[in-house]
């Protein structure tokens, strides 16, 4: 009996938030003596395996050969790879959320979804509410469970040789009902706001979307993700994408700077779990000066430009 | 063509909740106002929009446990041509595949074309309906779209995934989830809204479906608090500087 966690994957990177889903495997396997192994499928498995093989995953079960993305073909081969274990652990990506329904529909599974900590081995906490307010689920039987990107940390490396099954693929016949029909951009160039360490995210104060190249210079430098509050994001100064909230992205960075945010509900609702808040705002009395760790009160156009120039100064760029 | 939108209906997003007395879940009382899921108002829109272009009956599904009506009556408003309403506690509170499976079940003889959900709901946050739903009728499912082209052959979506930006091709029938950003939900006009009034809501109190709880909550707590703010005092240069101390010296950030 065993715990099968898929590492998702693109051109052959394995994403942060997959590690993330190995952290929380590597937990469940502590408290369970079960053995853990990773289900790859992507062009170049061999890149994936070995970037597994750092943070101690010894044993795949990977289909190669696989270029694009279909959610059907995705979620039949981890039901193929995964049907014989005990737990089928997930990043809460937009694929993992995408497939993980499907599989626990396949396995008749009790799905465990979004979750942010573990508990046992069958009771886990869940961000509810708009995480106004944390819950504690406990489960039964064969478990699908997706994990919030963001929330639990990378294992420590340590580096193995993965025993690697191969599996080949199930093809989808070519008439196939759906299919991915063309990567538009395979990235916007952007560091994606749920894989980011630091965050900086603009909002009504900034005042029109030029401005916002003051938020990105900041981002450059301390190699962090650009996000938005929804009032930046509804007047067009940013892409819907960017939005952070209730109704936008949950993130919970090591650092969390938000200049011209007044710190609404919805959008405290997406971002208060991070580490570290930074809140630069004119207004003393905004709510966001509540939960910051450190609070600016300040206009931010003067600001943001000398935080910027000090920490140039102090990575000596 | 034959539109299904499952429409949940969640407590206002500026809600404060309480705790209940032995913790196992907030406080569900009348000071909660009841509101469409956000996301869900994107996929009402879309689908009516569908309606205006190439026509379409909408219907609109909907499981919950008596708060639901003023909801349902909104969407009517915004378009909706009827409702169905399955009133039953018990499964609201059962698993996430029991509520898929209740859904599945009702939905199969209206033999939709295309099945509108949200990308998630702002309350419990399964994310979890929708491909579900889309698998127990053997479907293809499209997720979290930010684009939709409809034609009379099938559609076109477009969506953003992990910083990547895919775009896909679905023949009917096909599952699909809104993201922010697929429309502008319009605002009911006055008529509309009392033409909505008259519309057909068929409520029942099951769907005739087995009712697990695979998954139980068992406690319900507020966040760790982040604990009273901190402002940092002195000129605009000062609290740059020890801002950037701090974040150097003693978080270790920089
Ligand atoms: C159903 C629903 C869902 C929602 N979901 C989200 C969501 O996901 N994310 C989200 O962010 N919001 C969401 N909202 C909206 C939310 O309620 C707020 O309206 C929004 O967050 C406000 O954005 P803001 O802080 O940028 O703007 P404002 O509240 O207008 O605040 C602007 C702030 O900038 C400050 N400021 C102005 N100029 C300067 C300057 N020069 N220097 C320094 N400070 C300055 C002001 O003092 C003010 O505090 C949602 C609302 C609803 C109803
Ligand atoms: N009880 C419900 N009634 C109606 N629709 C629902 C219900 N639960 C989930 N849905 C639909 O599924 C979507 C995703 O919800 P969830 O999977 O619970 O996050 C929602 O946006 C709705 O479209």
């Amino acid at each position: 009996m065993s715990i099968a966690v898929f590492l998702e994957s693109y051109n052959g990177e394995l994403i942060k938030a997959s590690k993330e889903a190995v952290a929380v495997g590597k937990t469940i396997a502590e408290k369970t003596g079960k053995s853990l192994f990773g289900i790859v499928l992507d062009d170049n498995v061999d890149n994936v395996i070995s970037a597994a093989g750092q943070i101690g995953v010894d044993t795949i079960k990977a289909a190669s050969g696989v270029s694009l993305y279909h959610p059907t073909m995705y979620s039949r081969f981890i039901v193929n790879a995964g049907k014989d274990a005990d737990y089928i652990i997930l990043p809460a990506t937009v694929w993992g959320s995408e497939i993980a329904p499907q599989v626990t529909v396949k396995l008749d599974a009790t799905p465990v979804s979004d979750i942010i900590g573990v508990e046992d081995a069958n009771t886990f906490k869940r961000s509810l509410h708009g995480n106004k307010i944390h819950g504690t689920v406990k489960a039964e039987g064969k478990m699908i469970i997706t994990v919030r990107a963001g929330v639990f940390d990378v294992p420590a490396e340590n580096v193995v040789t993965p025993n690697v099954e191969t599996i080949s693929p199930e093809t989808m016949d070519s008439d196939s009902i759906m299919k991915l029909a063309e990567i538009l951009a395979s990235s916007t160039g952007t560091i994606e706001l749920t894989e980011a360490d630091i965050i900086v995210s603009g909002g009504r104060g900034m005042g029109g979307p030029d401005q916002f190249n003051i938020i990105e210079d900041l981002a450059e430098v301390m190699t962090a993700a650009v996000g938005a509050s929804r009032a930046a994001v509804d007047a067009g100064w940013r892409e819907h994408s960017d939005q952070v909230g209730q109704t936008g992205k949950f993130v919970s960075p090591k650092l969390y700077i938000a200049a011209g945010i007044s710190g609404a509900i919805q959008h405290l609702a997406g971002m208060s779990s991070s580490e570290i808040i930074v809140a630069i705002n004119k207004d003393e009395e905004a709510p966001i000066f509540k939960i910051a760790d450190y609070g600016l009160v300040g206009d931010l156009f003067e600001v943001v430009p000398k935080l910027t120039e000090a920490i140039k100064k102090v990575k000596g760029l | 063509m034959k539109i299904v939108c499952l429409l949940k209906v969640v407590p206002d997003t500026e809600t404060r909740f309480q705790i209940n007395s032995d913790s196992t879940d907030v406080v569900w009382d009348a000071s909660i106002d009841y509101i469409m899921n956000p996301y869900d108002e994107y996929a009402v829109e879309e689908a009516i929009k569908i309606k205006e272009s190439i026509g379409a009956d909408v219907i609109t599904v909907t499981i919950g446990k008596g708060e639901e009506e003023k909801s349902i009556r909104k969407a009517m408003a915004m378009g909706v041509d009827e409702g169905i309403l399955i009133e039953n506690p018990d499964l609201v509170n059962s698993d996430p595949l029991s509520i898929a499976k209740a859904y599945a079940e009702v939905v199969k003889p209206l033999g939709a074309d295309i099945i509108f959900c949200g990308k998630i709901e702002t309350d419990t946050s399964e994310s979890f309906v929708g491909p579900a739903v889309a698998a127990l009728l053997n479907m293809p499912v499209i997720t979290e779209i930010s684009g939709l082209e409809v034609s009379e052959s099938g559609i076109v979506a477009t969506r953003d995934a992990s910083g990547r930006k895919e775009k896909f091709e679905s023949s009917y029938p096909v599952v699909l989830t809104a993201e922010k950003g697929l429309n502008e939900p319009r605002y009911p006009k006055l008529p509309m809204i009392m033409k909505a009034k008259k519309k057909p809501l068929a409520k029942k109190d099951d769907a005739g479906t087995v009712i697990r709880t695979s998954v139980k909550q068992i406690k319900a707590e507020l966040p760790p608090s982040k604990g009273a703010g901190k402002k940092l005092e002195g000129s605009i240069d000062d609290i740059v500087g020890q801002l950037v101390d701090g974040l150097q010296n003693k978080d270790k950030m920089i």
